[in-house]
Parts: structure tokens; sequence; C-alpha cells
């Protein structure tokens, strides 16, 4: 059962394009950057600059979190009371949300790590062949990429959280009222 | 000798306030009323005598501040908000003015969505989801999305919606308020089916005067109280 309504979650997140595009890049930046920043701080070349640089992409992250948490509960609010009327229970909503929060994130990581291969490849093409040379080196190690990944992860369990809060106060009977009620 | 039909809804003594800018407006005072299994009932009244907070406390969206509302057997004035939710899964279909359908999802999945957190197969649910489209004829426009459709379509689609569960009670609030008299008077015909093929008991709460004639019993509201069709 939560499986499905998983697979649907991810269904209404597909179509609910422009969020989530918008959301997807912003996650995608935002973890590969916090990722570069944390491969720069273990290999001992970073400075006090980039530990300043990591938690500021963590605060960013989970305030954007909490935006894309909101955002998703109170667009919908008419949605969330729909589906209280034809018999969701809160549980049942807080998977679907939980769904669209988290397929949102992994997408993320995912192009995160595309990304990184493609760069990978064509700069080692790139070396190999002695063409641009002075291309900058960001090659990062799977460690920070998973680390920021948990991060992240961490981050959007707080906004489910909060969300799932939101969740609770939304009365099925809003969605007798006309919009804009 | 006819067949006593089951009660499906008894109120009893029912009570409900709100305050409004200071002042106390009594939306419904000592209702007493029974509904049978399988009744087309229409509550009528002007506007504001309480008769959408009578269908709001009557499937449980909303609470009575005083009295018993037995539904199918169960009291549910009092039940908590996940019981309401399940009754309104297990026995409930709602049909909405604004139609309520999720603008991003096909009619198909709109009627599906009641199943989705049920344990039924997704074969089944599918299943289901064709037979009410055909019901209310829609099955032609599966694929579309609401807003690809017009009013009375959706409503078909939000009648597909509410009977995909297989209710035991369908309640409707003003559900033809933004439909021209055509398409009210196809989706009246339809909930009239629905009523005699499946016995299905039916609430609709108007104001509309041409709806009245659809109903085996007329409830009639004014200043909170019944004044006709009541215990």
């Amino acid at each position: 059962m939560a499986l499905r309504l998983w697979r649907k979650a991810i269904l209404m997140t597909m179509r609910e394009k422009k969020i989530f595009v918008i959301f997807t890049l912003i996650y995608t930046s935002l973890m590969f950057l916090t990722s570069f920043f944390m491969h720069t701080t273990f290999n001992n070349q970073g400075s006090t600059l980039t530990t300043y640089f990591i938690l500021i992409f963590f605060i960013v992250s989970l305030m954007l979190s909490l935006l894309y948490a909101w955002i998703i509960v109170a667009r919908n609010r008419r949605t969330w009371a729909t589906l209280k009327c034809i018999g969701y229970t809160n549980g049942n909503i807080n998977t679907l949300v939980s769904g669209i929060i988290l397929y949102t994130t992994l997408v993320g990581f995912f192009i995160v790590i595309e990304v990184l291969f493609h760069y990978a490849a064509v700069f080692t093409y790139l070396q190999s062949v002695g063409l641009l040379t002075d291309l900058p080196t960001i090659l990062i190690s799977l460690l920070p990429v998973v680390l920021t990944f948990l991060m992240f992860l961490f981050v959007q369990l707080i906004a489910i959280f909060l969300a799932n809060r939101k969740i609770l106060k939304v009365r099925p009977i809003i969605a007798l009222k006309k919009p804009g009620e | 000798m006819p067949v006593e039909k089951d009660t499906m809804i008894e109120a009893i003594n029912i009570n409900k306030e709100y305050r409004r800018a200071g002042a106390i407006i009594r939306a419904l005072a000592d209702i007493n009323l029974t509904i049978k299994s399988g009744e087309f009932v229409i509550v009528q009244g002007p506007t504001g005598c309480g008769k959408s907070t009578l269908l709001n406390v009557l499937s449980g969206l909303d609470f009575p501040d005083s009295g018993r509302i037995i539904f199918d057997g169960e009291n549910i004035a009092r039940s908590t908000e996940d019981r309401l939710s399940r009754i309104r899964r297990q026995k409930v279909g709602f049909v909405f003015q604004d139609f309520n359908l999720i603008n991003t999802l096909t009619a198909m999945e709109n009627v599906e969505a009641p199943l989705w957190p049920t344990v039924l197969r997704s074969k089944e649910v599918e299943d289901r989801a064709i037979a009410a489209l055909r019901d209310v004829d829609m099955l032609h426009r599966k694929d579309h999305f609401p807003a690809q459709m017009s009013g009375g379509e959706k409503q078909r689609v939000a009648l597909a919606r509410a009977i995909v569960g297989k209710p035991r009670v369908i309640f409707g609030d003003e559900l033809t308020g933004n439909l021209d008299p055509e398409s009210e008077t196809q989706i009246m015909e339809l909930l009239k089916k629905i009523n005699k093929d499946y016995e299905t008991t039916v609430i609709v709460v108007t104001h509309r005067e041409t709806v009245a004639k659809y109903g085996d019993k007329i409830i009639r509201m004014d200043k909170g109280t019944v004044i006709k069709g009541g215990n």
C-alpha cells in the first residue's frame, strides 16, 4: 500500500514540472558544491573558509527543503483536504508528501553522480590527449558525495517532519469551501 | 407488506454553534432526523440555514457541539480523525460543488485515487475505475486531465470517484451549483440511477428547487432547524 502511494507520489511530482525541475536543479547545485568543498577539506586543501561554505550550504539546503515542504503542503491544501474527504488518513497523505520530497532529493543526487561521472570521463580524456590541461580539477571522490547525500537526507527528514505537522492541521472541511474562501 | 429499510444515519439532538465577529450563530439547533438505507434525500433551505453544516456533521467532516450521529450503527460524533477517514473510505462517497478533481491526475487516476490506500491489487483498482467511468459514461475521456473537460464532464468524473469504492452513502454539496441546466439533469439522473441500481443512500444539499423532484425525501431547513422531514 505504501509502495503504491510512493509510486503515485512520483507520478504527482513529475506532473508538477515547474516546481520539480527548479528544486531538483537547486538541490543538484547545492549537493555538487557541498561535495566539492567537503572533498577539498578532506584532502587538507581547504581552509576555514571551506568549512564555513559547507555550513552555509547546509543551512541553505535546510531552508530550501523547508520551503519545498511548505510549498507542497500549502499549495495543495485543497487536494489534501479532498483526499481526506475521500478516505485518506493523515498517514496516507504523509506517505504521499514524503514520497514527493524524497524523490526530488534522490533525483538531485543521481544527477550529481551522473555529472561527476561524465566530468571525470571528459576530464580524463582531455588530459590524456593533452588538450585543455589548464581545466580546473573538480574530481570528487565518492565519500564526500555520499556524506553530502546523507546530510541532504537528514535535512529532508526534518522537512518531512514539519510537513507532516502541517498536514495534521489541514481539515477535510476545506474541500467543501469555495476556492479562496 | 413492505420491508422496513435499515436506518443508515440517525441524528439525535444535534447542536452546532459558530462564533463570527463576536456573535454566536446557532447553525444547528436540536436536529433529530433519520435517513434510511437506500433513500434519496434532498436537504433544502435558504442560504445560511445550516444545510451545509448538517451535511458536514452527518458525513463526519465536522463535529457537532452536542448530540449523537449514528452512522451505520456507529456513533461518529466523537470518533478520531483517522477512524472517520476509514469510515469515509469504506462507506462514503463525496461529490463537491467545485468538483475537486486533482488537476495533475487524469480522469482515470482521479477515479482510482480513493482506492490507492487500500489493499486491493492494482488490476482490481483499474477494473473498478473503468467500471465506474463506464457507469457515468466517461470511459472515452479516461486519459484526459480535468483542464481538458467541461464542468458537466468533471462532475461525472467526480461522481465516478465517489462510487468507485462502492459506498453505502453518497453526499453531495450543491453538486449542480456550477452546472448548466442540461448538465444538472444528467448528473441528477445518474445519481438517481446509482441510487436505484446499487441501493446507495444519497444525501444532496441544494438550494435549487429543480433538484427536489429527484428525492424520495425532502428535508427543509430554516435558521438551523428542520422544518419539514425531520423526526
